[in-house]
């Protein structure tokens, strides 16, 4: 059935007001009504066709926007009461006011423009109505037309379904509340009560209207009148008095100033220098991923550090370096980190841990370097044949002398200037005095080093030996000082392991010690050995064996001879062991004896079968031939391979052999020293000396071949030291240097390299002598020894 | 402890040697031979003289590092063996 019709049977009911009688307009003109919305919508959802009949079916016209809700009825044709009883009664006052308002404008009379414009906003306003009037109940039975507005027209799709169900609660409440007016009256129970069922309306739940008409439909002339009388209306719009344009304007809100006023913020300034190096530091304290406070500037305060870590990343900004991004951060977080480790760097370290830390013990050894190379920096560079700085601030006394004995020295001599002997320096400090220097050894890697012995010759007056390591840097205190419980009689680096340092013993022990540690006892210690020495040893030395020898390892062994008469190699097995490789035996004077022609005398009583060994010296080119020297003064040569026999023996000495040593030139020559007062020069394949040399009536207890010239040698006596130049004079030794009083002489080391000599005494002291004025000629000088030696045997002949 | 004790005895007393100083970063004299006045006094100023010693070295090379200064003048010479802890000054006359 069409929709309009069932409109047009509708106006059965008719809302009335109940508190004030007012008009119920039925006219097109719409009041303003809380209901009114319904009323509305429901003309709203008719179609234009069926708009005054629409205007008709205005049930719902409410009187008055004043009236409040529950003041409305709706009476149905029967006059009875339907009003919906709203379930919820909100604050009148306030709902009225907002609806006065969302409906303001909708007042308005007029044309049917006017109320299409209306009615548009009213649908609008409907659906904004209707959220507001959820709560309110309008009258129900009219919000079937509503329904449909709401559906087609609001988004809010609850609202049909809570109108209807209002509608539905509605009723329901009504007939509570009739029942509640029946039970009042209970005496009417029995009575008869009529029941009239009538016809409801019929509800619309869904309603719509087409838009466009069929043809042939009976609304198809209305329909087309309207649209013509539309058309033409739109075409008298312009320019017509009766239509108005209407512009709108939105408002703009009006602006008002607020001002708001913030604290001052404290500016500090802070600035720092950021130098190379503090960017490095930073760089690479940050790559570290820790704090490195170890900065190499002094921290004086925290301040100054943080503004250091503030620095570096302000200049990173600036310039263009090569520190990443990711360094100002990490940097930044660091200076972050940096905060709670500030703290402990601001207490001072205790001044007692300074003193004992290992870099102030370095610096105070540097230091001490230092201060005594200014002191001894011309004796030094003297020995290291360097010129001599003079310093100009100082004392001009000094310059005359020198001149003047210049002048001197010149005006004497035409020829070259004599040669002489100037002391540089020596080494002694107060452990040192008043021991015997018994021997020396250079170290054979690092040629400033010097290990010096400090012992007793004489089996009397024994005391604790001492073994000095004196540096060429430092001549007033030794490096390293190592205390033996006996006194130290030899001594010889190693130059395989160039820190070992073989010292042998006044009571036959051997001992290693390796000197570049700070501990003062040795190595290793031949004390436990089964075989060692009972008699002091005069001789180490560290050799080189290039062939192996029954079976042994080839390298380094350490030979020693003593006065028990044994040569013995040592080597280390489960500790230091040795084997012999010669027992000295007595030799009896056989040729002597044969030479006199004397019967023979009686064997002497021997105390031993052995010979004290005193000196020993290996070939230098050949390890397996070596020279011994012994008490008796004879010299055997032996080889390692037979340990049974001497291969030969030279008799010439009267008297216990102090050195003997092979010259570093001429293979088959070697010199003996012996305290028979003489040095006798040897050559190999000769049983007799072939030059003697003696100058004192002292025994000569060192004797050394030069290391740069063939024909120069020094040696030691008790009273004086001695350089012989043999291409000078064969007679005479060409310098002479005599001993302090008091002071016996008792070892003597050239010094590679330099011109130098040492010299040590029986007062601890070791001097350090400069040849000056010294050549012994071009060269080695090996053709002129050999031609000494030469023009000697044939005059011998 | 001894032996440093021994050494900074030694130094003492090598020859020319007018005094030895040991301050801490702060400056406060730790050992010192000369009066408190003159060390208070060396050791401030040395301690600027090192730092601009050292920052100029490692401004040309930051992985360098000063490890000792000298000074020499007319009448003596001036060492100094700085450390980020402590100081040692020494003040030689060298020539006598």
């Amino acid at each position: 059935m069409s929709i309009p019709t069932a409109k047009l049977k509708k106006p059965t009911l008719k809302v009335t007001p109940s508190s004030r009688a007012m008009n119920i307009s039925t006219s097109g003109i719409l009041r303003l009504n809380r209901s009114a919305t319904y009323a509305r919508s429901i003309n709203a959802s008719v179609s234009r066709k069926s708009f005054c009949l629409a205007a008709d079916s205005k049930i719902l016209e409410k009187s008055s926007v004043q009236t409040p809700k529950h003041t409305i009825q709706v009476l149905d044709e029967n006059g009875k009461d339907v009003t919906p009883r709203p379930v919820y009664q909100p604050d009148p006052a306030a709902v009225q006011s907002k609806h006065s308002k969302i409906f303001a404008s909708d007042t308005s009379g007029g044309t049917m423009s006017d109320f299409y414009s209306t009615t548009y906003q009213t649908t609008t306003n409907a659906s904004f109505a209707g959220a507001f009037t959820r709560s309110l109940f309008g009258s129900g039975s009219v919000s079937i037309g509503s329904q449909s507005i709401m559906e087609s027209m609001s988004e809010e799709i609850e609202d049909p379904s809570s109108k209807r169900d209002n509608s539905i609660s509605l009723s329901d409440v009504q007939v509570k509340r009739e029942e509640v007016k029946e039970l009042i009256q209970e005496e009417m129970l029995d009575d008869m009560v009529d029941l009239y069922l009538v016809e409801s309306d019929t509800l619309c739940l869904l309603d719509m209207p087409a838009i466009s008409v069929s043809v042939d439909s009976m609304e198809a002339e209305s329909v087309k009148e309207r649209n013509s009388r539309y058309t033409e209306l739109c075409k008298n719009r312009t320019g017509n008095d009766k239509y108005m344009g209407r512009s709108m304007q939105t408002f703009n809100g009006a602006s008002k100033t607020k001002e708001v006023q913030s604290e001052a913020i404290t500016m500090a300034d802070a600035a720092t220098i950021a130098n190379n190096w503090d960017m490095y530091d930073s760089f690479c304290s940050a790559g570290q991923g820790e704090v490195d406070l170890s900065t190499d500037t002094d921290k004086a305060s925290i301040a100054e550090m943080i503004h250091q870590n503030h620095g570096p990343t302000r200049t990173m900004e600036r310039t263009m370096s090569v520190i990443s991004s990711s360094t100002i951060v990490s940097s930044s977080s660091s200076r972050m980190e940096m905060e709670p480790f500030v703290v402990p760097s601001e207490s001072k370290p205790d001044p007692e841990l300074i003193l004992q830390s290992e870099e102030f013990q370095q610096h105070l050894f540097v230091m001490e370097r230092i201060i005594l190379e200014n002191i001894y920096q011309p004796k030094l560079a003297a020995y290291r044949q360097l010129p001599t700085l003079e310093d100009p601030d100082s004392m001009p006394k000094a310059v005359p002398m020198v001149v003047s004995r210049r002048e001197e020295s010149s005006l004497d001599e035409e020829g070259p200037p004599t040669p002489a002997l100037e002391r540089l320096w020596s080494f002694s400090c107060e452990l040192t005095t008043g021991r015997n220097v018994s021997s020396m050894a250079w170290n054979k890697r690092n040629p400033d080093l010097l290990a010096v012995g400090y012992g007793q010759f004489a089996f009397k007056d024994q005391k604790p030996g001492l073994v000095c390591c004196w540096s060429l840097k430092n001549p007033s205190w030794p490096e390293r000082i190592f205390t033996c419980q006996s006194g130290v009689t030899a001594l010889d680096f190693s130059a395989s392991s160039a820190s070992m340092l073989a010292v042998g013993m006044h009571d036959g022990t051997i001992a290693t010690y390796n000197v570049q540690s700070r501990e003062k006892t040795p190595v290793i210690d031949s004390s436990d050995c089964v075989h060692k020495h009972t008699s002091p040893v005069w001789q180490v030395r560290w050799i080189n064996h290039e062939r192996a020898l029954s079976g042994e390892d080839k390298g380094e062994a350490l030979i020693s001879v003593s006065a028990d008469g044994r040569i013995s190699k040592w080597f280390l097995r489960k500790g230091l062991d040795c084997i012999d490789l010669m027992k000295l035996k007595r030799t009896r004077n056989d040729r002597f004896k044969r030479q006199v022609g004397e019967k023979e005398r009686k064997s002497e009583a021997l105390i031993s079968r052995q010979a004290p060994g005193l000196c020993f010296d290996f070939h230098p080119t050949d390890s397996n031939i070596y020279l011994a020297g012994t008490e008796e003064g004879h010299i055997h040569k032996c080889s390692c391979s037979y340990n049974e026999q001497f291969l030969e023996t030279y008799q010439a000495h009267k008297g216990p052999l102090y050195r003997i040593t092979w010259s570093p030139f001429c293979s088959d020559v070697f010199l003996s020293c012996s305290s028979d007062w003489t040095i006798q020069l040897w050559r190999q394949d000769l049983f007799t000396p072939v030059l003697g040399f003696m100058s004192t009536q002292r025994a000569v207890y060192d004797v050394m071949w030069s290391p740069k010239w063939a024909t120069v040698f020094g040696a030691v006596n008790e009273g004086r030291m001695e350089i012989w130049d043999l291409g000078a004079s064969i007679l005479d030794p060409t310098i002479v240097n005599p001993a302090s009083p008091g002071v016996k002489l008792t070892s003597l080391l050239f010094a590679t390299e330099t011109d130098c000599v040492l010299v040590g005494d029986s007062d601890g002291q070791v001097s350090v002598y400069q040849l000056k004025n010294f050549t012994a000629g071009e060269g080695t000088q090996v053709g002129t020894l050999e031609d000494i030696i030469g023009s000697t045997l044939a005059s011998q002949l | 402890m001894a032996e440093v004790e021994e050494t900074l005895k030694r130094i003492q007393t090598h020859e020319g040697v007018i005094g030895t100083i040991v301050v801490n970063a702060e400056g406060i004299p730790i050992r010192t031979t000369l009066d408190n006045s003159t060390t208070v006094q060396y050791a401030g100023l040395l301690h600027q003289l090192t730092m601009k010693a050292r920052s100029t070295v490692r401004d040309i090379d930051p992985q360098n590092d000063l490890t000792f200064l000298r000074i020499r003048s007319k009448k003596h010479e001036i060492m100094v063996a700085p450390d980020k802890e402590y100081m040692l000054i020494v003040i030689q006359n060298p020539s006598e």
